[in-house]
């Protein structure tokens, strides 16, 4: 086992370095460059002017050098500055990577907190009324527009209602607030974001737990079960359950990624200063460090979610189990 | 919300407070009757968060604003967009035009109880220079020949030849030789903590959220009324409506249709004084005067006439604009009062076309001439819907007169490096958002046709070039008015751009908010004199 994680690891290498250089080549063939934002469209600011701040951040360089210098910098884990505003790339993370996390973390627990109900109840009886209620209102939720439905609710719980905040993390001193309303103001701010972002996931994982369940219902191994008089509760909890989860523990592993990925569409619309908003910034000005670094960051993140989906399947199906077949 | 809306917007120089634009008309004047008393705090919002709150590096229209409010120039413009003095209190031009010598205000103190000195003012001026210094802003600097502290209230600024723009450029903020003399300038901590001498000193800075300024009680006009500003990032203009519906916010700008359609329901009307008037922006057709269909000024000037420039006025901006005679606003002491709109007038384009061998020859409904049709591409921006919804009018109405016109819409960064700086474009639209010096060189010198240069559509004339340079050359401000007049008549003869029209600014604010009043640079000139009667405060409680 331990020699297989080492071998994945290691493989990784050449993997990171590809999507580095693809990337890395891919930014650069867009047109325009960090410093445009600046300088560009300015009567007030020559050409020469534009040329100098260029040269400054080393633009005028032949990209292969560019690359290596970047590589360089990131052996010795630096991801450099911001050509934005000249902070340290990692500060710019550290500040947004919490509140991504957060929101994330609890979008997650709120999809698997519903979707799997959702999907193991109406796999009880496909095409009862259960299931078919649910199915609409799964795919309810899954084609109405993020974007849409944050308005909707911002309009209604914030507007009409004034039962929500409109918009923003905190609200406007909260930094000086004692630990618990601070919380408090944080939950109260959350609940829209973290909603709204639930009701589009519930709807994929919740199809696909209903699916597993359905599949593993017809095993022979249910049908032991349920032979054995064991009590209906238990065969569905115990024996159907736990294979029905498996394919969800993928979907978990490849969904690392996601979670330092804000969304660019809910950070926007909820004024929350997050990753997406970050990614998003940066792309459009063209910052390449802050570009690359979450790249790479999500790059790994990718492989790692990879590597612990396939250990936490092995793990939790003997038949697949590394280093005994291979 | 686009980056090439964003850069557009944030042409304008960032050197001075420029919170909406600038200003005439009202449709409310807040009764400033009472006596002002200290207190609340103003919260306003910006669709992009700010990146470096030092002047010389303040590139973004948020850090503009910022900064402003915490430092300042050594001049202003006053609401009649003539020069005063800001930090100086007095200055002189020699009659050479050659040498600038400002006198510093007594009283003027940094945020951290220091006096200004004229030395100050040379250590921004070195550091605008330094070629280290990532800062856009050093080309306005480059015809200086020296600064010399005379004494410590006392700057004299000698010039290699005289450059009447220059004035505008020392309304840069001016920097604490004590704070940074040894701080490099790019990284240093006071990027994000900035200290100045101006009317708000800077609390805190939640990046991507809010910045929070509070009242500098030494201010050398007086100290602000109002109390605390805070500056909300809203990135989206649907959400900062929602948040003026619940009062999450106290100042915003609106959109045309915002302004014409949603805000005239009782809560809207009962909570928010509205203003509106003129920005400083145009919008405009550009030519490639290379292409040798629009090298003929007939044919420039026929395009002129059967735009219905009144039509794009009412159809896109609900009437909240007007329109463009030239590249000054009527409010500009530099617009030719004789330059009348152009009338709507198919007809006399069609007859100056034929003059100009463009007719339907062969009965297909389309100019042409010898034997090849009127077809040109309308070039413009992504992202900026304005901008796409004049361009579909115009070809409608061109297509009224026989003339064929695609429309391509680009995204940004390709549009300036692909198409602009290479030529490769039949027409162009877009729009400019200038400073309020009526200097034009850069835009339509004929020198200023390099790639990446503002001369894009090649226009050249010899008299107009003689014009700009004399503009530059003269402080006196009856000179270059006459100066600038003429020039905007012969853009008006000569048709390089055909000028659309300038859309309204367009804000509003609570009615708590006393002494608010629009003026050709905007609402928030006066901002120190905004207050909030005790009665009334909203934010009482004040942080630590």
């Amino acid at each position: 086992m331990g020699k297989y994680v080492v071998r994945r690891v290691v493989a990784m290498i050449p993997v990171l370095l590809w999507i580095s250089v693809i990337s890395f080549g891919i930014m650069h063939l867009a047109p325009g460059k960090p410093t445009d934002a600046a300088t560009q469209f300015n009567p007030r600011v020559s050409l020469e002017a534009r040329e100098r701040l260029a040269h400054l951040y080393g633009l005028d360089q032949p990209l292969h050098r560019q690359y290596a210098s970047w590589l360089g910098r990131i052996a010795r884990l630096d991801f450099g500055r911001s050509f934005l505003d000249d902070r340290p790339v990692m500060d710019k993370i550290a500040e947004r990577l919490p509140i991504t996390l957060l929101i994330n973390v609890l979008t997650l627990a709120v999809v698997l907190g519903i979707g799997i109900p959702l999907g193991v109840l109406a796999a009880v009886r496909p095409q009862g009324w259960f299931d078919r209620t649910t199915t609409v209102l799964v795919f309810l939720g899954y084609s109405i527009p993020s974007f849409w439905l944050a308005l909707l609710g911002m309009a209604w719980f914030g507007v009409a209602l004034h039962w929500l905040p409109v918009s923003g993390l905190h609200s406007l001193d909260a930094e000086w607030w004692s630990w618990w309303p601070r919380l408090t103001d944080t939950a109260w701010h959350l609940i829209l974001p973290v909603g709204v972002s639930a009701v589009v996931s519930v709807a994929g994982l919740s199809r696909y737990a209903r699916s597993s369940m359905i599949e593993v219902l017809q095993q022979d191994y249910i049908r032991t079960a349920r032979a054995k008089g064991l009590p209906e509760r238990r065969v569905l909890f115990h024996h159907g359950l736990r294979n029905g989860l498996l394919p969800i523990l993928t979907i978990l592993g490849l969904s690392l990624p996601d979670l330092i990925g804000g969304s660019v569409i809910a950070e926007t619309i909820f004024s929350i200063p997050g990753m997406g908003r970050l990614f998003y910034e940066a792309v459009m000005a063209r910052d390449y460090p802050v570009i690359m670094a979450l790249v790479t960051i999500g790059a790994i993140l990718t492989l790692l979610g990879n590597l612990l989906a396939d250990l936490a399947y092995a793990w939790a199906d003997p038949r697949i189990r590394v280093g005994k077949a291979s | 919300m686009t980056c090439g809306q964003r850069i557009v917007g944030s042409v304008a120089a960032a050197s001075f407070l420029l919170l909406l634009g600038p200003s005439w008309a009202q449709e409310h004047i807040s009764p400033s009757s009472g006596t002002p008393v200290v207190g609340d705090a103003l919260v306003t919002a910006s669709i992009g968060d700010a990146s470096r709150l030092l002047p010389l590096l303040a590139t973004d229209s948020a850090s503009g604003e910022i900064t402003g409010l915490v430092f300042n120039g050594l001049v202003k413009y006053d609401a009649g967009l003539r020069v005063v003095g800001d930090a100086a209190e007095s200055w002189t031009v020699s009659d050479d035009g050659l040498t600038l010598t400002f006198t510093l205000r007594p009283n003027v103190r940094w945020q951290d109880g220091r006096p200004l000195r004229a030395q100050d003012v040379r250590f921004t001026y070195e550091k605008l220079i330094d070629p280290a210094v990532h800062t856009p802003y050093s080309s306005s600097y480059e015809l200086v020949q020296s600064v010399e502290v005379v004494n410590d209230r006392t700057v004299r600024i000698r010039y290699r030849e005289p450059f009447a723009p220059a004035m505008e450029s020392w309304m840069m903020g001016i920097l604490p030789e004590h704070l940074l003399a040894h701080e490099d300038l790019n990284t240093t901590r006071y990027l994000r903590d900035p200290i100045g001498t101006g009317p708000y000193r800077f609390v805190r800075w939640r990046t991507g959220e809010l910045i929070e300024l509070r009242a500098n009680p030494d201010y050398f006009e007086h100290r602000p009324w109002v109390e605390r500003y805070l500056y909300r990032i809203i990135p989206d203009q649907a959400t900062l409506f929602l948040e003026l519906l619940t009062g999450g916010v106290d100042v915003a700008g609106l959109t045309p249709l915002q302004y014409a359609r949603q805000s005239h329901t009782p809560y809207m009307e009962r909570t928010y004084q509205r203003f509106r008037y003129p920005s400083f922006g145009f919008s405009y057709v550009g030519y490639n005067l290379h292409d040798p269909r629009f090298q003929d000024v007939r044919v420039r000037r026929a395009i002129n006439q059967a735009i219905d420039k009144e039509a794009l006025v009412q159809g896109i901006l609900f009437g909240l604009g007007s329109v463009a005679t030239g590249p000054y606003p009527k409010e500009s002491w530099a617009a030719n009062p004789d330059v009348a709109p152009t009338p709507y007038d198919p007809q006399g384009a069609k007859r100056l076309l034929a003059e100009a061998g463009w007719a339907d020859h062969d009965g297909d409904g389309w100019l042409d001439r010898d034997g090849a049709p009127f077809r040109f591409t309308l070039l413009t921006n992504q992202g900026n819907d304005v901008r796409r919804q004049t361009a579909e009018l115009i070809q409608r109405q061109l297509q009224r007169i026989g003339m064929d016109v695609r429309i391509s819409v680009v995204e940004w960064s390709t549009f300036v490096h692909e198409f602009i700086d290479q030529r490769r474009f039949d027409a162009v639209l877009l729009g400019w958002s200038l400073s309020r010096d009526p200097d034009l060189y850069d835009i339509f010198h004929s020198s200023k046709t390099k790639e990446g240069e503002y001369n894009f559509v090649g226009y050249a004339n010899p008299q107009v070039d003689q014009l700009l340079v004399a503009g530059r050359r003269t402080f006196k401000q009856d000179e270059r008015q006459a100066i600038y007049r003429e020039v905007h008549r012969l853009l008006a003869e000569d048709q390089p751009y055909t000028f659309l029209f300038v859309p309204d600014a367009l804000p509003v604010v609570d009615r708590r908010f006393r002494n608010v009043r629009a003026t050709p640079i905007g609402i928030s000139d006066n901002l120190i004199d905004w207050y909030v009667p005790a009665a009334e405060q909203r934010y009482r409680r004040l942080a630590p």
